[in-house]
């Protein structure tokens, strides 16, 4: 018996009972659209937290401490080490309150230098960044996110506009190009950001500050950056060895690969849940098999009788289960494919079409029915021409 | 003349449960010459329908010999038999034992295509010359459930016919058949051991059915009570 006929056999067969073999499926169908969803969801994700993770710069780091910095503490960090870039004083994340006109937001307030824009890669769309003088001077200068310019001010030029941030007047200099929501979903762009010495004097109303952010000139010193910034503050602060620093430094990688971890984790989890889904729609239809073999004895004693070898019979009852958790496998994938675009769409994340999850997705539902159809199969095969003949 | 069939003290016993067996042939040695056409009677349950199913390699027997083209039935592997069955012997049954929701012509295919090496095309070509013998023509795409008792049994016999069977055995072939039916049929069986010389044994209840054959055997309690001759086979073309 040739592999057309089988199939062909097995497809009349399966059709005779749509509705059942569409019910046994399902298992499957839902093992194997899990399984596509979950690996889309997790890539996707993996993918643009490192979007995030660029966006806020490569190469940058931050250092956080309980005890203040302050001035002091850039300048030796400059001295101390040796490759970094751009540094910046770090104050505030605090929520304030914008008016211009009679449009108020709340936006979060960022004091910073000018270092900050080139830590972050962030350009400029209209105006300037801050001059020295008015870091020195304090001025009351604010440069704008994307979407507090946008609600501000519409297509209007914000330059050289005076808005009051918690009514304090500041005038605009600048506004900055759009980066997008962060992973948390934050929107990153709906930011103020001041000179450190201003934020410092008329926002926080202290002069130090317990974040800083600096950059290295490329990636592969992000690491080396960090331990010589560690060493520098421990003996800056005289921290004896053996004891906590009392500060933290996060490079962009760590944080990159936490987030990678993350996803791994999750999508054994889920990889998890889908094979169990899959052994339960497995275990499906070897039932349905066992069923099928012995309603069809007859049939199998007939197809004995006329010539057909054990073998033959294996095989079509393999086939039969094969198809049924194939056709699962195909409704699956493609069911998956689509709750995994309309999630990508819903949450701005990248669709990631993946040949290899799908044809792994594929053979794995394949060999589902392999390894539970062999069961009811090997039964069908074994039985003895006059017995299955016989059967009523 | 050489035998094809060579039975020896043939014995069968269903064993019901450990205490419980039932003897259905006790010691039954016959043989069956090339080309002949022979008839078993008996009452019912007196072992005709087991004969026949260890003659056809569907069931196993429980003591004796049976040779078939001299060799021993017992030293066949499983796949042997099935090839037997599917290529030496045609059987055809009381019941027909057609593949429902199959169509006529599929039906006459299936032992061709489980002997594999022929082309479709071949395949369909012989099955369709066979249904035109048996008189089905333009019956091909009929399902089992849309013929006549009499049309179903003519498929069966096309379908024993189809690997070029050196036997056929049929058991009880015109039992669910009416007379008109039962002649058509004998007739078709009649043409095939004359034209083809092919083997053929079968198994009624009738005498108008044995009368057809040139050999009449007579079971009784799973044993030879009577075997007699009354008319020389055809010889003419020889398998
Ligand atoms: N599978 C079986 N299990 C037990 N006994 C059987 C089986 N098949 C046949 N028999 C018994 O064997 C005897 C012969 O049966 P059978 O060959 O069918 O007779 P016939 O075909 O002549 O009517 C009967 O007594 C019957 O009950
Ligand atoms: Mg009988």
């Amino acid at each position: 018996m040739n592999i057309r006929n089988l199939f062909v056999t097995a497809f009349r067969s399966l059709a005779k009972n749509k509705m059942r073999s569409a019910l046994t499926s399902l298992g499957i169908i839902i093992g194997v659209a899990s399984v596509i969803m979950m690996v889309g969801i997790g890539n996707s994700a993996r993918v643009a937290v490192r979007d995030k993770v660029y966006t806020y710069g490569a190469n940058a780091m931050s250092i956080d401490s309980d005890r203040p910095f302050t001035e002091k503490d850039l300048e030796r960090l400059r001295r101390t080490t040796s490759y970094i870039r751009y540094i910046t004083p770090m104050i505030g994340g605090r929520v304030v309150n914008i008016k211009y006109e009679n449009r108020f937001i709340a936006s979060r307030i960022r004091g910073v230098n000018n270092d900050f824009f080139r830590i972050q890669e962030w350009p400029a769309t209209y105006g300037r960044y801050f001059t020295e003088l008015e870091i020195l001077s304090y001025e009351k200068v604010a440069i704008l996110g994307d979407s507090a310019r946008l609600a501000l001010f519409g297509n209007a030029s914000p330059i050289g506009r005076i808005i009051l941030v918690n009514n304090v007047p500041f005038q605009v200099i600048g506004s900055l190009s759009e980066l997008g929501q962060a992973f948390s979903g934050r929107d990153q762009d709906n930011v103020i950001i001041i000179p450190y010495t201003t934020a410092g004097l008329k926002i926080e109303g202290r002069r130090d500050f317990n974040e800083i952010y600096a950059s290295t000139y490329s990636e592969d010193l992000v690491g080396k950056t960090a331990d010589e910034i560690r060493r520098s503050l421990r003996a800056e602060r005289s921290i004896p060895a053996g004891q906590q620093d009392g500060f933290t430094v996060k490079t962009s990688k760590e944080k990159l690969e936490m987030a990678e971890y993350i996803s791994k984790t999750l999508a054994i989890l889920l990889a998890g849940i889908a094979s169990i889904s899959l052994i339960v729609g497995g275990i499906g239809i070897m039932n349905i098999m066992l069923v099928s073999v012995s309603e069809r004895t007859r049939e199998i004693g007939i197809r004995m009788a006329i010539g057909a070898r054990k073998r033959d019979i294996l095989l079509q009852f393999l086939i039969e289960a094969v198809t049924l958790s194939a056709a699962g496998g195909i409704v699956g994938i493609t069911l998956g494919i689509i709750i995994y675009l309309v999630i990508t769409i819903a949450v701005g994340w990248p669709f990631l079409f993946s040949v290899f999850s799908i044809a792994i997705s594929f053979i794995f539902s394949g060999a589902v029915g392999v390894f539970f159809g062999y069961y009811p199969a090997r039964k069908a095969s074994s039985l003895k021409p006059i017995d299955a003949l016989r059967y009523e | 003349m050489k035998n094809v069939i060579e039975v020896r003290n043939l014995v069968k016993t269903y064993f019901l449960s450990d205490e419980v067996s039932v003897q259905a042939i006790r010691g039954i040695s016959m043989s069956v010459e090339k080309g002949e056409f022979l008839a078993i009677m008996g009452a019912s349950g007196s072992g005709k329908s087991t004969f026949m199913n260890i003659l056809g390699f569907l069931d196993s027997l429980t003591g004796g010999s049976y040779l078939l083209d001299g060799v021993e039935q017992a030293s066949l592997d499983d796949d042997r038999k099935a090839e037997i069955r599917n290529s030496k012997i045609g059987f055809v049954f009381q019941g027909f034992n057609l593949l429902s929701r199959t169509s006529a012509l599929e039906n006459v295919e299936l032992p061709m295509i489980y002997r594999g090496g022929a082309r479709p095309s071949e395949v369909r070509r012989k099955a369709r010359e066979l249904l035109a013998m048996v008189g089905l023509s333009g019956r091909e795409d009929h399902h089992p459930n849309r013929l006549s008792g009499g049309e179903q049994q003519r498929v069966a016999i096309a379908r024993s016919l189809i690997n070029d069977p050196a036997i056929i055995l049929a058991d009880e072939p015109t039992g669910n058949l009416d007379t008109r039916n039962t002649a058509e049929i004998m007739g078709i069986f009649s043409r095939l051991n004359r034209e083809l010389g092919i083997t053929i044994i079968l198994v009624t209840h009738e005498p108008e059915v044995a009368d057809y054959t040139g050999r009449r055997i007579v079971f009784r309690d799973g044993l030879i009570v009577q075997d007699v001759q009354f008319r020389k086979s055809p010889r003419r073309g020889v398998k």
